[in-house]
């Protein structure tokens, strides 16, 4: 973490910059420092454990059919719409990209609207289109739902990986005679994959633990993990919750990780 | 079975701006034309209109009799050399001189063959499994020609291939890229703004400025029988002499200059070599001789450059420094002297 420079540059963080940065590093782990002693509880409701340490609420989560089917819908729904927005983020961003007009700009722009218009507001809207289209409830709609929010992730990362290529490997690969197919899959998705892979661990990491959108667009049927937590929190306060906060962030962290030691190699 | 290239008054303007003004050029079957000019003088779009990126304006461009002037690059099956040759980063040397053949849809025992060969014809053959990123630069230089001439090109087109690289390496590489084009007798067209390049390359020079052609011909042709001051001035060096025809004598700085084929009246353009003027011994003469003092000299090693001072304006000489008759020194008065068919007439440029 970067805590700030002062106005020269090359010194070192001064104390003040220090300490703002460890805060803020505590602030954000602030939770978890709750969470993963709830999960160890030995008693039966949610608090912290009392006289001993327990793994009962991890054992019960992945004993439970419920947290089981919870968990596997989340992953199944999390990979369906990480191909949705690898697949339409990375076509939009190299579409842009090849055309560079100024009328792509305004498209790329729109493609990121997902990420400034407040959720809320967008599952309202999704939640009528999807009545009418029939998709309430399914696992397509959440899918699709998620896929599309997820694609900026993506139009970002892929966006930023096509700024380095360099346009000069699309005209040798052309005047070698290859057709603009050949040129995709041999030059430039291979120049760009980490972007892709980025963008693609993003767009997971986001439908992983959406929640907002999933209260919209599911009822009976789809049942995903932060949507069972929320009900679990409504209905009764079991410990397993907690468990379960701290395997929703355990997943993230450990794609981030994949993600930095991804970039590492590929700089190394 | 190599081609010839002829382009017919090829034009690209870039709004208001032409880059390039209806040039026509011929390049025989298997020569060497270089595409000799300063920057911005439009030799890369010359180029690139040859090889199908851009699309000129104006003017036709043939390949043998067919014209493809809207042809796509990919259907031209011209090989490239860029500047800074643009080898795919994430494949190996071998995978990168395959790359053309993979494209074709060739076998993979044909196209290991080919790429063998090709690998052969560069002295590459023993780093067929590196990355371009560990390679020198005249090692990547060697691998984009292979790259580019593995498919059998019609056309082979360099974009300043050698201008990245160090001075000695560079005169290597011209060596070998001339033996090269004699091995394989395709018609390769090159861009450069090197004048030493151009000159020990090529069969075909063409001198471009502000995007118009100004003359074309052999390196020795140029050399000795420039058109116009700016072709003698960009190729080598050069005095200019700009004389007065009277009656069909020259005079200059009330100096009477012997000159093979004069004009009989008005102004004339003398260009003359540095190297053909010579420092004449006590009691020696020449056609033309003109007395001066030298106002600043440098050594060069295989010779010395000299600046005389003379009626005519000064005069750049040079000297060869082997057993020199005088040891240079500012204000050391000396006798310039050079024969009547040294110097050639030039045309002025037009503005
Ligand atoms: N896409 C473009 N848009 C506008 N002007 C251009 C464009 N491409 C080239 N030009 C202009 O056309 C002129 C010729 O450019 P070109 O690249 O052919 O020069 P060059 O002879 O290759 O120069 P150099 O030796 O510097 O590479 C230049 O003045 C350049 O600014
Ligand atoms: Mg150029």
């Amino acid at each position: 973490m970067n805590g700030g420079h002062g106005p020269g540059g090359g010194h070192g963080p001064g104390p003040f910059a220090r300490g703002i940065a460890w805060a803020t590093a505590l602030y954000l782990l602030l939770p978890l420092s709750i969470v993963l002693p709830v999960s160890l509880t030995d008693q039966r409701f949610l608090s912290l454990p009392k006289h001993d340490i327990s793994w009962q609420y991890y054992h019960n989560l992945f004993t439970s059919p419920l947290w089981l089917d919870a968990m596997a819908q989340s992953f199944w729904i999390a990979c369906a719409a990480t191909a949705i927005a690898v697949i339409c983020g990375t076509l939009c961003a190299i579409g842009c990209w090849r055309l560079a007009r100024r009328s792509t700009e305004v498209i790329r722009a729109l493609m990121l609207l997902p990420l400034i218009i407040p959720s809320i507001v967008y599952a309202i809207g999704l939640y009528r289109y999807f009545a009418w289209a029939g998709l309430l409830d399914t696992f397509l709609g959440v899918a699709l739902a998620h896929g599309v929010t997820g694609i900026p992730y993506v139009i970002v990362t892929v966006s930023t990986a096509l700024a380095a290529f360099d346009p000069r490997l699309e005209q040798a690969s052309r005047g070698m005679g290859a057709s603009l197919r050949q040129t995709l899959a041999w030059v430039i998705l291979p120049r760009i994959m980490p972007g892709i892979v980025s963008g693609g661990i993003f767009a997971f990491i986001h439908s992983w633990d959406e929640l907002l959108i999933v209260l919209f667009i599911a009822s009976r049927n789809v049942y995903t993990l932060p949507r069972r937590i929320w009900n679990g929190i409504n209905e009764n306060l079991d410990p397993t919750m907690a468990a379960v906060a701290v395997l929703l962030i355990g997943m993230t962290l450990a794609l981030l990780l994949l993600d930095m030691a991804l970039r590492r190699r590929r700089e190394g | 079975m190599s081609h010839a290239l002829a382009l017919h008054g090829v034009t690209k303007r870039y709004g208001n701006f032409v880059a390039v003004d209806r040039v026509s050029l011929d390049v025989a079957a298997g020569s060497f034309l270089t595409l000799l000019g300063p920057s911005g003088s439009g030799k890369t779009t010359i180029l690139m209109a040859i090889a199908g990126f851009t699309v000129p304006d104006a003017g036709r461009i043939l390949l043998d009799t067919k014209d493809i002037t809207a042809l796509p690059p990919e259907k031209r099956d011209f090989g490239m050399v860029f500047q800074g040759y643009a080898l795919f980063p994430h494949m190996t040397v071998a995978e990168n001189v395959a790359f053309p053949l993979r494209v074709r849809g060739m076998g993979r025992a044909e196209r290991e063959d080919k790429v063998r060969a090709a690998l052969d014809l560069v002295q590459l053959s023993a780093l067929g499994d590196r990355r371009p990123q560990q390679l020198s630069g005249g090692q990547q230089q060697r691998v984009a020609l292979a790259r580019a001439l593995v498919f059998d090109p019609a056309l082979l087109l360099l974009d300043e291939p050698l201008s990245a690289l160090d001075k000695k390496l560079r005169a290597e590489l011209q060596e070998e890229l001339r033996a090269l084009h004699r091995r394989v007798g395709r018609t390769f067209v090159n861009v450069t703004h090197d004048q030493d390049e151009a000159l020990s390359l090529s069969d075909q020079v063409a001198i471009l400025n502000h995007g118009k052609l100004i003359q074309t011909g052999e390196p020795a042709a140029l050399y000795e029988r420039p058109a116009t001051r700016f072709v003698a001035d960009f190729l080598g060096k050069s005095n200019f002499l700009e004389a007065t025809a009277e009656g069909g004598v020259l005079h200059l700085g009330g100096l009477d200059l012997a000159q093979a084929d004069a004009p009989a009246s008005g102004p004339v353009l003398l260009s003359l070599r540095p190297e053909k003027i010579a420092l004449l011994a006590d009691g020696e003469t020449a056609a033309n001789v003109a007395p001066g003092k030298i106002l600043s000299w440098s050594y060069l090693g295989a010779g010395y450059s000299l600046v005389v001072d003379t009626p005519m304006g000064p005069l750049r000489a040079s000297l060869p420094s082997w057993r020199a008759p005088i040891a240079p020194a500012e204000g050391l008065a000396v006798r310039l002297g050079w024969a009547a068919d040294a110097a050639v007439a030039v045309a002025e440029d037009p503005a």
